[in-house]
């Protein structure tokens, strides 16, 4: 909660504090010179003195600047800090907080070197729903073993949230877990500590990106489960070779449902080759509904 | 005659004492800029491996200056967004030293690992010069104003009588 209000100018702060349900706010989206908003209850408002409000013109309007101040308090003014995640799209914050960042690109010789003239952010709050996972824990773990399962959303309906709660399940089973947390938001590890309940039996690396993790992870951290969120189709190969090391992959991917993830050539090629045996569809807000469908891909 | 040893030997002490008041003068600017040097060295050591925050890097050093201590608690209340900017304090330093340390200040954390580094040297290079000139009149001055303090206490306390 904290960290949230460290990075926005206090008059924000006050009617978050006063007005608002910190839990119930998942994003907070900054334009430079355009009104504030902040995504409540899974939909957006605009920030106002009075709280939220559907009318823009009495909102807080976002000054010049802004999105570089909230970036800057971000790195605690240490830019060099975040530079390779700045051109990622991204700032992580201590607590699990992710910032998106745009701005302008620096290119040279075809090559992203730095961002600067940052434009916007949106402010991504990290929400910890203990058990909101159990359902899908005793489906995915089966006779001892743990299924290979992929968690599918869109974006923003709670699938860091379902993989971080299933992460715990399955450590605190006594499962040993490397979690691959490039972002900073699933354990949110800070001063080399988790800040978020990720499980007892949880190796977390963070900040590295997944193709390193599953490398270095394998051969040296002997896990019984690697999980990862947002794969993309080219870390599917590194997928397959966990597996076929006798390692469980639990993975998270962005796809509006089980049809939509079919689209994705990578991603159909590894249901017809049987990586994964648990798919969980998560639809958003308002109707947040979970869906698991087994290896034979009917609904359960 | 014990007065007038009296009066001679006060005079002396409040020259030497003085002299030692310019020569702690001295010093403590070339405690300070030693101090400077140390906290830009630590700075392009964790920023080559580490790459912590500038706050939490300097925050950690040991001071022996109490204005350098004062000068990074400001900075600190600026990186943990207590202040919108740096407000540097400027204490006993000399101009010159003071408008460097205030840009020094403002400056860090604005740029890339690499950049910052070439930056931080460019500090190094200036920040040294100004200490081995204020190590040559703590070393050398210091002791000439101690012993120009006694002879002149001296010299003034026999004239008195």
């Amino acid at each position: 909660m904290e960290e949230l209000y460290r990075l926005i100018p206090d008059k924000y702060v006050a009617p978050i504090r006063s007005r608002l349900f910190y839990e119930r706010i998942s994003e907070v989206r900054i334009i430079n010179g355009a009104p504030v908003r902040i995504c409540y209850d899974g939909a957006y408002y605009f920030l106002c003195k009075s709280g939220i409000t559907k009318d823009k013109s009495c909102a807080f309007v976002a000054e010049k600047n802004e999105a570089e101040s909230v970036v800057m308090r971000a790195c605690e003014h240490s830019l060099y800090t975040v530079t390779d995640t700045i051109k990622r799209g991204f700032v992580s914050v201590a607590g699990g907080l992710r910032i998106g960042v745009c701005g302008s690109g620096v290119m040279d010789g075809g090559e992203l070197t730095a961002v600067k003239d940052f434009s916007s952010v949106n402010i991504r709050l990290p929400h910890e729903v203990t058990d909101c996972a159990a359902g899908l824990f005793a489906k995915v773990i089966s006779g001892g073993s743990i299924k290979n399962t992929l968690i599918i959303s869109p974006p923003a309906a709670g699938k860091t949230t379902m993989l971080r709660d299933l992460c715990r399940l399955v450590s605190n089973h006594g499962y040993c877990v490397l979690l691959c947390d490039e972002k900073y938001e699933i354990a949110a590890v800070s001063g080399g500590q988790p800040t978020l309940d990720v499980g007892c039996c949880t190796d977390v690396i963070s900040g590295v990106d997944k193709r390193r993790v599953f490398e270095t992870g394998v051969a040296h951290m002997r896990p019984d489960v690697i999980m990862a969120d947002e794969l993309m189709g080219n870390d599917l190969n590194m997928i397959v070779r966990a597996s076929t090391c006798g390692i469980a992959v639990v993975a998270t991917v962005h796809a509006y449902d089980y049809d939509d993830m079919l689209k994705k050539p990578y991603f159909k090629q590894a249901v017809e080759n049987k990586v994964f045996t648990v798919f969980v569809t998560l639809s958003g807000a308002p109707r947040r509904t979970v869906t698991v469908r087994e290896g034979d891909g009917h609904e359960r | 005659m014990s007065v007038k040893i009296m009066v001679v030997f006060l005079c002396a002490a409040i020259g030497t004492a003085g002299g030692y008041f310019v020569m702690c003068t001295y010093r403590r600017n070339f405690v300070y800029l030693d101090g400077v040097c140390k906290m830009i060295g630590e700075l392009k050591r964790n920023i080559a491996y580490r790459r912590d925050g500038v706050a939490s890097i300097i925050g950690t050093m040991s001071a022996e200056s109490v204005q350098l201590k004062k000068n990074i608690a400001e900075y600190i209340d600026y990186a943990v967004g207590k202040v919108d900017a740096p407000q540097i304090s400027r204490g006993f330093l000399p101009k010159e030293t003071y408008e460097r340390i205030t840009e020094l200040f403002r400056s860090i954390g604005r740029s890339d690992g690499s950049s910052q580094i070439d930056e931080l040297n460019m500090y190094e290079d200036a920040f040294s010069k100004l200490r081995e000139a204020a190590e040559i009149k703590y070393s050398k001055h210091g002791a000439v104003a101690v012993k120009l303090g006694f002879l002149l206490g001296l010299g003034v306390g026999i004239l008195t009588l």
